[in-house]
């Protein structure tokens, strides 16, 4: 790695640390002052899983290509958290949401994430592995589409949560799920992906919203914390290129200025 | 007990992640062995996940199958390929396994391919119809710049030109800011399993 890459990869790290841990202990400490901005999706997850439950029909979760030990490994921790708060509500009915990964990587995940939220509800013996699911996802992950398209069909799904790494694909899925005036909350760390859930899902989440579903779904305060850091890191980067930004033009603008004043001398 | 199976997988996880991460920013010889060791128990693990897959797979269609659920007959065609492919596999029969993929596989995927656009026009044209929104005005207007901008027409030289326009400034713009997004909360989670909150190993 380049030396230059080196120093400021782990001034980023630092910093993220820093702002983190402080974060984290003031939202443990004041944590009413934090408020969290609507999200229309995660402010309507209670009452899309509350009507899977009273129609004894499964939610399906998806994660799309996400797996652990490449690129998306933490889009993969942030989407199974999702799972997480859709299994625990899900957990007080009687059919196991399903979650779909195409990556072979996140079975094992998606099974302790599925018996941990049936356990912190205090009903294990409910819990069924078949819940988690592999489709392969084949070269252009087209064969994972339409398999959740029949999934949705055979396990007469009632509402899709499609949170993770997702293409193009993700159309027929949302599409079909519209047809079927299915709930769908849907976002994606691919451009296309996140372009199509935009387009075609009902309530879509955008780029970091869905690393932040634990703060918004359950009561930790160290999630909150996550989103404070999250929120202060993203306004250093904006102040960040503003002045980048300002330093870049301003000398062109003060030569203009100067034209004008010297009356173009 | 679980709590100390907790403390023991916490302890692992945030260890491995930090001599991970300084062996590859720092890249000193010391930690260079233990890092690759490190990265290849976790390829070879990855690699197990796939045998599980296949179990999974199986376990869920043959069930389905059993129990004559909605579907069965679709689980069987399922069961059926697999068995045929692995055959296959293990006869050696290289040639008849890519006629099967080639044949099958790649020819439907195209076709689902072909129906995508059909299915995001019409999912945005329904969309518009449940619900108008600024928003989806403001797509419906782009996406009806950005496909007429690609005819190659001269009458149509100026929509060209704003689709040219907009896919540097405006989606280039967005783009890079759902990116940057992206990549401050992978930092932010990235450091909430380095200092141990990540509930996924935690409980």
């Amino acid at each position: 790695m380049d030396s230059s890459i080196q120093v400021i990869t782990t001034v980023i790290i630092v910093f993220a640390l820093a702002v983190t841990v402080i974060a984290t202990q003031v939202a443990r400490r004041r944590r009413e002052s934090f408020p969290l901005r609507p999200l229309p999706a995660y402010d309507a997850m209670p009452q899309i899983v509350g009507a899977a439950i009273e129609a004894d029909r499964p939610m399906m979760v998806s994660f799309g290509n996400a797996g652990l030990g490449g690129n998306s490994t933490l889009l993969t921790l942030a989407s199974a958290e999702l799972f997480y708060q859709v299994a625990q509500r899900a957990a007080a009915g009687t059919v196991s949401p399903i979650l779909a990964v195409s990556d072979t990587s996140a079975i094992p995940l998606g099974y302790g994430t599925l018996r941990r939220a049936y356990q912190s509800r205090g009903r294990i013996e409910r819990y069924k592995g078949s819940g988690v699911r592999w489709f392969p996802s084949g070269n252009r992950s087209l064969a994972f589409a339409s398999a959740l398209t029949a999934t949705m069909s055979s396990d007469q799904v009632s509402g899709n949560v499609l949170v993770g790494s997702h293409g193009m694909e993700m159309a027929l899925i949302l599409d079909a799920s519209m047809r079927r005036r299915l709930a769908s909350v849907a976002a994606s760390d691919q451009l296309e992906g996140q372009a199509v859930a935009w387009a075609l899902s009902e309530r879509p989440l955008i780029g970091e919203e869905m690393f932040v579903a634990g703060a918004y779904l359950g009561d930790s305060a160290t999630q909150l914390g996550s989103v404070i850091a999250l929120d202060t890191l993203r306004g250093v980067l904006i102040v960040g290129i503003v002045i980048a930004t300002a330093l870049l033009v301003s000398d062109p603008v003060v030569d203009a200025i100067n034209r004008i004043i010297g009356g173009g001398r | 007990m679980t709590r100390l199976l907790s403390l023991i997988s916490s302890v692992i996880a945030i260890g491995v992640a930090i001599v991970v991460l300084v062996g590859l920013l720092s890249g000193a010889e010391v930690f260079a062995g233990t890092t690759n060791l490190l990265l290849q128990l976790a390829v070879m693990t990855v690699a197990v996940t796939i045998l599980i897959g296949i179990i999974n797979l199986l376990g869920i269609h043959l069930r389905r199958i059993l129990g004559r659920q909605r579907g069965w007959v679709y689980s069987i065609v399922l069961v059926l390929s697999t068995l045929l492919v692995l055959v296959l596999w293990l006869t050696d029969a290289d040639a008849e396994n890519m006629a099967l993929l080639e044949g099958v596989q790649v020819s439907i995927e195209s076709a689902l391919a072909g129906l995508l656009l059909f299915a995001l026009v019409y999912g945005a044209y329904r969309l518009m119809h449940q619900r108008v929104t600024w928003a989806a005005m403001l797509f419906t207007v782009a996406l009806l710049i950005i496909l007429i901008g690609a005819v190659p027409l001269r009458e149509v030289q100026v929509l060209a030109e704003i689709r040219a326009w907009l896919l540097a400034v405006p989606v280039s713009a967005g783009a890079r800011g759902i990116l940057l997004g992206i990549a401050l909360a992978t930092v932010v989670t990235g450091i909430r399993v380095l200092i141990g909150q990540e509930r996924s190993y935690r409980e």
